[in-house]
């Protein structure tokens, strides 16, 4: 089918969000929630866009809204703009610690005000950490509280013990807000510290147990007793080759 | 058929330019570290080879990746990773029996062979042929037949 998008007529799949749809025709839309892996949450509203159906105009986000009818769609109106721009303001209040959302209150020009901020405060409630850690097959981390006091946390504030540490929610962070440590061979993530997995051979520490029994788990490969790191594990490859190179020769 | 790299270690010399060709293609830059092919010399038998993706049939990077962003490319039959997929989980790396799947903390992605699009350049650079791209039953013909058994073995013996 075909729709509307700026003035032009682009093609798009029956279903598939604006966002998607905007993505393949290389228009761009910003957005904080949105991943590749699970989609849009609208839960940012940064991907807000103007639609026009029969006549009436409203606000949808992009990253939900999925095409089922002839629409049209604006993607940068005025309107559009002042509220990314109140968007990225409000978000920058949630998290003035934020060095990402520092640099969109500038790109945005935004106006600072009186809104009460907590100057520490890095976490903008994306969730996309929660997701990844759902999408994973850890849940080992979630949404609590309501309103203002709403956070990201392990239960009950301890060590859950579905976490295995691979630090997943701390790369997708946009905003860099969940702290991972890694002092000697400790990582501390969630109220939690595991203890990093050596490499049999030359003692790296690749992994924790935990991630690395749940790799096992799910794939029988990789369960073999060794606990070798990429490197090692290339080479008792090559040795291998050169055992059997010597036995042909 | 999709075509496969093959691997001769007897023809080897250790000169790494497989490395550096592959780091250069992919980071831009010419360092070993960031490349996904390696080379282990063994100089007291006087034995060298790279050790690279076998773009596994059932490959366990993707069987353990938990969102589907290790996908077979259907041209190449090379098993790509979706950058904007991935979750940094690196579940991939640990599973991979060759440790051919590593992390890059440089560019942030998870980073293996991807057979350059099939057009792989550590073949085009190897001075000595000892990388080569070709279709899998070529490869396994005459005289390297036996040896190619051979290797098999040893890769299965690895899984
Ligand atoms: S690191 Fe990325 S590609 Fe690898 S298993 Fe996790 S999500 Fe999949
Ligand atoms: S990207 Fe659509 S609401 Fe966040």
């Amino acid at each position: 089918m075909q729709i509307i998008i700026d003035g032009k007529k682009i093609d798009a799949v029956y279903g598939d969000t604006i966002l998607e749809t905007c993505r393949k025709a290389d228009i761009y839309i910003p957005t904080l929630c949105y991943h590749e892996a699970f989609g849009g949450q609208g839960r940012c509203r940064l991907c807000m866009v103007e639609l026009e159906k029969e006549g009436q105009k409203k606000m949808v986000a992009a990253c939900t809204y999925p095409i089922t009818e002839k629409i049209e769609v604006r993607t940068s109106t005025p309107l559009i703009k002042k509220t990314r721009r109140n968007i990225i303001m409000l978000l920058y209040k949630r998290a003035p610690n934020s060095l990402l959302l520092q640099k969109l209150f500038r790109e945005y020009e935004c106006q600072d005000n009186s809104l009460k901020e907590d100057p520490a405060e890095r976490c903008i409630l994306c969730n996309l950490c929660v997701q990844a850690c759902q999408e994973i097959g850890s849940n080992a981390i979630s949404l609590i509280m309501r309103g203002t006091d709403k956070r990201v946390a392990s239960p009950y504030d301890e060590a859950s013990e579905a976490c295995t540490g691979c630090g997943a929610c701390a790369l997708i962070c946009p905003t860099a807000a969940i702290e991972m440590v890694e002092e000697g061979n400790k990582r501390s993530i969630w109220n939690k510290t595991f203890e990093l997995l050596a490499c049999e051979r030359c003692g790296k520490l690749y992994t924790t147990k935990e991630q690395w029994e749940f790799t096992a788990k799910k794939n029988n490969a990789c369960a073999s007793d060794r606990q070798l790191c990429e490197s090692c594990r290339k080479k008792a490859v090559a040795e291998k080759i050169k055992a059997y190179q010597a036995a042909e020769h | 058929m999709e075509k496969i790299l093959v691997v001769q270690p007897e023809k080897c010399t250790g000169c790494r330019t497989c490395e550096l060709v592959c780091s250069f293609v992919h980071t831009g830059e010419f360092n070993p570290l960031r490349s996904r092919i390696t080379v282990f010399n063994f100089e007291k038998v006087g034995l060298a080879t790279p050790i690279v993706c076998q773009q596994c049939s059932v490959a366990a990077c993707m069987e353990v990746c938990p969102v589907g962003a290790i996908t077979r490319d259907e041209e190449t039959g090379a098993m790509l990773v979706s950058h904007d997929r991935c979750l940094r989980c690196k579940m991939c790396t640990i599973a991979c029996p060759f440790g051919a799947t590593i992390y890059d903390p440089v560019s942030d992605i998870i980073s293996k062979c991807d057979l350059c699009g099939g057009d792989p350049q550590c073949v085009q650079y190897c001075p000595s042929g000892a990388i080569t791209y070709q279709d899998p039953i070529k490869a396994n013909l005459a005289k390297r037949k036996n040896y190619a058994e051979k290797l098999r073995v040893v890769y299965e013996e690895v899984v």
